[in-house]
């Protein structure tokens, strides 16, 4: 016994001298130690990953202010290190918020807004400044200058490990040729083996950003990238969060936080699509998790010798006969109107009576008055009245009528292969659990669906201990359906919110009514999709292509979050040809340009069957050949990533249908456009081939005939279904009468635009065409609809010396025969 | 063979041609039609006796690359069919065909003699000139005719008179490939009879079958040329000789027999000259097979098939046709003209003609 005791003071010695070596661990020791979780690894994915941060940063914070944004990468070789820098013209920091937005982790102000951004968490530039000081121990180096200023800022920084403390080691006044804007000047261990993410990385972006201007100069490169439109990304709202997507942790936050007395007020004031109606609902389901509903019995029929009238009156005391009978009759015809009654329904009708009867014959229907009825009323209801307890025990046979009630709701709910007999037993001992809950105190029968369930599980397993019958899980969640859906929410009122707040438990019924509640997908102006007219205007920028096509899905939403995605394709001109196409990812965005194989849009790409839409897909499946470039960019407040490195997004089924919907909205394009290039191409070659073999006919007919060769544009035309343009020229006294017809032998209507420059000026001209005088010659437009197999003709007189020049617009060249 | 004749076919070419040269000129797209010639197109002339094309036209036109190349053919063609009458010169099909190899333009020489004859049946039909009139010969026909006919034929070393059986060997007097040049002098022949091969046709001859019944024996040599064709409808005409056709008991016999008596698909442009609808056939029946009890082969596939296109054949829609396939199809088996000679070389002579001849009113 003593050498035992002496071995527990032992172990509180250890347990103290372990207490002495345990210690906080700041956040930038953990960084240090877990360097790959936020996609620094290795140097040459280090030097990558602080381009995307600072790049990123950069981009927001101009569009923020609403200035396009102007943006400069320089990465140079300084010794055994590399310097990046990274320049924008957005509205620069001011000496308090600057060391924390460079220097602290998890500090942004994104992290909290349901708002589309390419930042969230407020941890990517400064762990780019981290692992610059980690690896080179050099500060960062921070310019900066406020709109207005006169003079920029200079700082030099370093961040305090142990504490997540940004240090300011130099400051001070410098002049920069920007007028605002900030700089950051990095030195970190890295190397350029990943140049071509690096690459990929500025490019996409300049796809996704056609409003910025970007530039990178690399040691042995220089690439620029102009704006394609001054248009910048429509502002994001911020938006509250939507009831579906929050958890226990923030709705508990958020009470605490919130000035709002009541539930009600609390869901309509800080959630986003909740209204009275809606706030109502989510309290409704609330109720049933926090309170129970009742329990609803059928009221006595009058088959059944249970006289409610007679209860009301025996427990109705010096009111006089009159009013204490019509009192209880009008309790009786009340309850008689229900079709099932909840405690709190009865305790509804007898004070309408209650009221009636004080109105009617002015006498005073007190509270114990109308809770003596209460009670006499409602244990007939439940048959737990002296008398009837009293029979059903003496005689045993004459089941309550709980039993009856309840055996029909289960009989209904239950496999018809289940003996009446089980059923029956089922249900008596189902019934006899709402007796022992009389008993318990709870006569209102308020029970939450956990209980109910308890109550028909104890009931199962005691029929399938004396039945020996299964009463399986799908039979007992059936029962347990059907009696709950009888039950009726209570009226109570909601806890106010301060009682909420710190009470865990009903919190967390708030929660979990919020989600249960139907509620309208949240609104899409916190997003800000690149609209299809940019998609291809960035494309169009980066890709020297013969064809784009892009699609903006609508929103949708998942897990709370609102969504949107969007698709573009570029396809032929000068995009690489061999091996299968590139696909550009995007989230919120920003270029994913890692991790691909594990990126939903990947996927849903290869899931694609891409032959239907005239690629290349060898197999069927995968990603397609050719050349083709395809992009996804899905917008939303909280992108789901596979990893906090943000490499790809997570297979979301919700946003990856999205993802294939758009992608073939755009696919769609693809093909029509990949059709008509084929026919056009078999039109060439046709015309290729009897090009040659009609000329050769003619030829030989007028050998054949000894004749003149004949003109056979026309049936050339015919032949193609083209369009002929064809000018005659007559004679006309001292000038020459000058006529261009259009004959369409297409089987559409086509629109032409003509412009015919004549060296001396035309009179006559037709009433539809317009004539232009520049530099000495006659510009003469005319712009015609022809309709299919129909003719139509320019006319003009020109003196006789006159040269033309037509030129003809507005239909494919493959079309069109001019002969003038 | 005169010179007018032949400045006449020249002047149908070259009109051709002149029509593709005004459509060219009218900008219209050069085409040409000819009537379809499948056995869906043809009809019975009731006038004439002879099945001819009915009104159903595919038309050559220049406006996919295929019809193009094919007027170009035409065209090429044209030139020179115009400019072998211009020399009285002729030449066969099958040359036609090499010929093409020398014209200039890779586009319009023939990919096989198919295309090459066909539009030379094509020309014909636009032209109204027969191929005959182009200077166009078939390769050979080869067949003969043995028998008490005594004719005269126009050679390009002048005329000869030649009695079919006293002037000619065994083999019998040969059909030249333009029997119009023929002038019949004098006939002693009751009957023609149309053998289709070889084997039967010798049989006949040995055993005196000419002689003995005046039988003017022509050897079809398969399916007919029209050069048989034309002499066997001349024979009828002319001289007003009945006309029998003997053959195997098999459907592309019938086709055979089709052939001489109401015209071929390919050729019923030229129905009202070549097709002798008066011809009778023989035999082998399918009757004759179950009556005398002959060797048979079993009916192959393309038998059936050809027995089923057969009765959907319009030349074909008689009593008498559909109920000897349909028994034949019932039977399901075939023979042979030379089967008869399981009852003994002479039964043909002897026994099987003389009773079909007979039962069919002929002698």
């Amino acid at each position: 016994m003593t050498s035992f005791q002496s071995t527990l003071e032992d172990e509180v010695g250890i347990a103290e001298e372990l207490a002495e070596s345990q210690q906080a661990i700041s956040i930038a020791e953990f960084f240090e130690k877990n360097k790959h979780m936020l996609g620094f690894d290795s140097g040459a994915r280090g030097l990558v990953t602080a381009v995307k941060e600072a790049v990123d940063n950069a981009l927001d914070a101009a569009e923020e202010s609403g200035i396009a944004p102007d943006i400069y990468v320089e990465i140079e070789e300084v010794g055994d290190y590399y310097r990046l820098i990274v320049e924008d013209n957005g509205p620069g920091l001011t000496k308090d918020s600057l060391p924390k937005v460079f220097g602290k982790l998890l500090y942004g102000s994104r992290f909290h807004a349901r708002e589309q951004s390419r930042g969230q968490q407020g941890i990517g530039i400064s762990a780019a400044v981290l692992y610059a000081q980690l690896t080179s121990g050099k500060p960062a180096k921070i310019t900066s200058r406020t709109q207005g200023a006169s003079e920029a800022q200079y700082f030099e920084l370093i961040v305090d490990t142990d504490e997540n403390e940004p240090e300011i080691s130099v400051e001070e006044t410098t002049s920069w040729d920007r007028p605002h804007g900030t700089r950051i000047e990095l030195e970190m261990e890295a190397n350029m083996r990943a140049r071509g993410q690096l690459h990929d990385y500025i490019k996409h972006t300049a796809v996704v950003n056609p409003h910025a201007r970007l530039e990178l100069r690399e040691p042995k490169n220089h690439f620029k990238f102009e704006r394609a439109t001054d248009q910048l990304p429509e502002e994001t709202e911020e938006i509250r969060p939507h009831p579906h997507g929050v958890e226990l942790g923030t709705v508990m936050k958020m009470l605490s936080a919130t000035d709002s007395q009541t539930v009600s007020g609390f869901l309509q004031e800080e959630f986003t699509r909740v209204g009275k109606k809606t706030a109502e609902s989510i309290i409704d389901e609330f109720r049933d998790r926090y309170y129970g509903r009742e329990m609803r019995w059928r009221p006595p029929t009058t088959g059944e010798d249970i006289d409610l009238g007679a209860a009301v009156s025996a427990a109705t005391a010096n009111k006089g006969a009159d009013a204490t009978a019509a009192f209880a009759d009008a309790i009786a015809d009340a309850v008689a109107d229900h079709d099932r009654i909840a405690h709190h329904e009865l305790v509804d009708a007898v004070d309408v009576a209650a009221a009636d009867a004080e109105a009617d014959y002015g006498t005073t229907f007190g509270d114990t008055v109308r809770e003596n009825a209460v009670e006499a009323v409602w244990l007939e209801i439940i048959d737990a009245a002296d008398d009837t307890e009293a029979d059903s025990k003496s005689d045993g046979t004459a089941a309550s009528r709980l039993v009856a009630e309840l055996y029909t709701l289960a009989d209904e709910a239950t496999s018809t292969r289940k003996d009446d007999e089980i059923i029956h037993a089922f249900a008596e001992r189902l019934a006899a659990t709402f007796d022992d809950e009389s008993e318990a105190d709870n006569v209102r029968h308020r029970l939450t669906r956990t209980q109910l369930r308890e109550f028909v599980d104890r009931a199962a397993e005691l029929t399938e201990e004396y039945d020996d019958v299964s009463f399986g899980e799908t039979a007992r969640e059936n029962v347990t359906d059907a009696v709950w859906d009888v039950m009726a929410t209570v009226p109570d009122d909601p806890p106010l919110v301060r009682e909420l707040d710190s009470d865990r438990d009903a919190a967390s019924n708030l929660v979990d009514g919020m989600r249960a509640a139907d509620i309208m997908a949240p609104p899409t102006r916190c997003l800000s999709p690149i609209t299809e007219e940019l998609i291809t205007a960035g494309l169009k920028k980066e890709f020297d292509a013969d064809f784009y096509a892009s699609a903006t899905r609508d929103a949708d939403v998942h897990g709370g979050d609102p969504f949107i995605v969007e698709a573009g394709i570029a396809y032929g001109g000068e995009i690489q040809a061999e091996g299968s196409a590139d696909v550009m990812r995007f989230a919120n965005r920003v270029p994913l340009v890692y991790q691909r194989g594990a990126c939903a849009t990947t996927d849903v790409v290869k899931s694609i069957g891409w032959r239907n839409y005239g690629l290349d897909q060898p197999g069927g499946s995968g990603l397609p050949n050719g050349p083709a470039v395809i992009m996804i960019h899905v917008a939303s407040t909280n992108v789901p990533f596979t990893s906090e490195s943000k490499d790809a997004v997570a297979n979301v089924p919700a946003i990856e249908d999205e993802i294939e919907l758009a992608i073939r909205e755009a696919a769609r394009e693809l093909k029509s456009y990949l059709n008509k290039r084929r026919s056009m191409q078999q039109r060439r070659k046709k015309q290729n081939v009897l090009g040659k073999i009609l000329p050769e006919m003619a030829a030989k007919v007028a050998e054949v005939t000894d004749r003149e060769e004949p003109d056979i544009n026309d049936a050339v035309a015919r032949i193609m279904n083209n369009v002929l343009v064809e000018r005659s020229v007559k004679e006309n006294g001292d000038g020459q009468a000058v006529s261009v017809t259009v004959e369409n032998n297409s089987n559409t209507a086509e629109s032409l635009e003509i412009t015919d420059i004549v060296t001396a000026e035309p009179t006559n001209l037709s009433e539809d065409a317009t004539v232009v005088e520049m530099d000495g010659e006659w510009f003469v437009k005319w712009d015609i609809d022809v309709s299919s197999d129909d003719e139509a003709a320019l006319e003009y007189v020109v003196p006789d010396d006159a040269a033309f020049d037509l030129d003809v617009k507005g239909v494919e060249s493959e079309k069109l025969t001019v002969s003038a | 063979m005169s010179a007018d004749n032949d400045q006449q076919a020249r002047e149908q070419l070259i009109d051709l041609a002149a029509q593709f040269y005004d459509q060219f000129e009218l900008g219209e797209i050069p085409h040409m039609s000819v009537p379809t010639r499948t056995k869906n197109n043809i009809e019975y002339d009731e006038d004439k006796g002879v099945w001819v094309y009915g009104d159903r036209e595919s038309t050559r036109s220049a406006n996919s690359v295929r019809g193009a190349r094919k007027l170009l053919k035409a065209v090429y063609t044209i030139e020179f069919l115009a400019n072998q009458l211009e020399e009285d010169r002729s030449s066969t099909l099958r040359e036609l065909y090499y010929l093409s190899e020398s014209w200039d333009n890779n586009e319009a020489q023939f990919s096989d003699q198919d295309e090459s004859n066909g539009l030379i049946e094509d020309l014909e039909i636009v032209s109204g000139v027969t191929r005959e009139d182009f200077h166009m010969r078939p390769e050979e026909s080869g067949a003969t005719i043995m028998g008490p006919l005594h004719l005269r034929e126009q050679t390009r070393r002048g005329e000869r008179d030649i009695h079919c059986q006293e002037d000619v060997g065994e083999g019998g007097y040969q059909i030249p490939n333009n029997p119009d040049t023929i002038e019949f002098l004098d006939c002693d022949a009751d009957f023609i009879l149309a053998v289709e091969t070889g084997g039967m046709r010798d049989r006949l001859v040995e055993n005196g079958f000419d002689d003995e019944y005046n039988a003017l024996i022509v050897h079809l040599k398969g399916q007919p040329a029209r050069a048989t064709r034309r002499i066997i409808k001349r024979l009828h005409d002319e001289l007003d000789l009945p006309v029998t056709v003997f053959a195997d008991g098999d459907p592309w016999s019938y086709r055979i027999y089709g052939s001489v008596a109401y015209g071929s698909i390919k050729s019923a442009h030229l129905s009202e000259y070549l097709a002798t609808p008066a011809a009778q056939y023989i035999g082998i029946q399918p009757a004759d097979i179950v009556e005398y009890d002959l060797p048979t082969d079993p009916l192959s596939d393309s038998d059936i098939n050809a027995l089923e296109s057969e009765l959907e054949d319009p030349r074909f829609q008689t009593d008498y046709w559909e109920e000897q396939i349909e028994l034949q199809l019932e039977i399901g088996k075939k023979s042979e003209q030379q089967s008869l000679a399981a009852r003994g070389l002479d039964f043909v002579t002897e026994t099987y003609l003389p009773e079909r001849l007979s039962e069919m009113g002929v002698i």
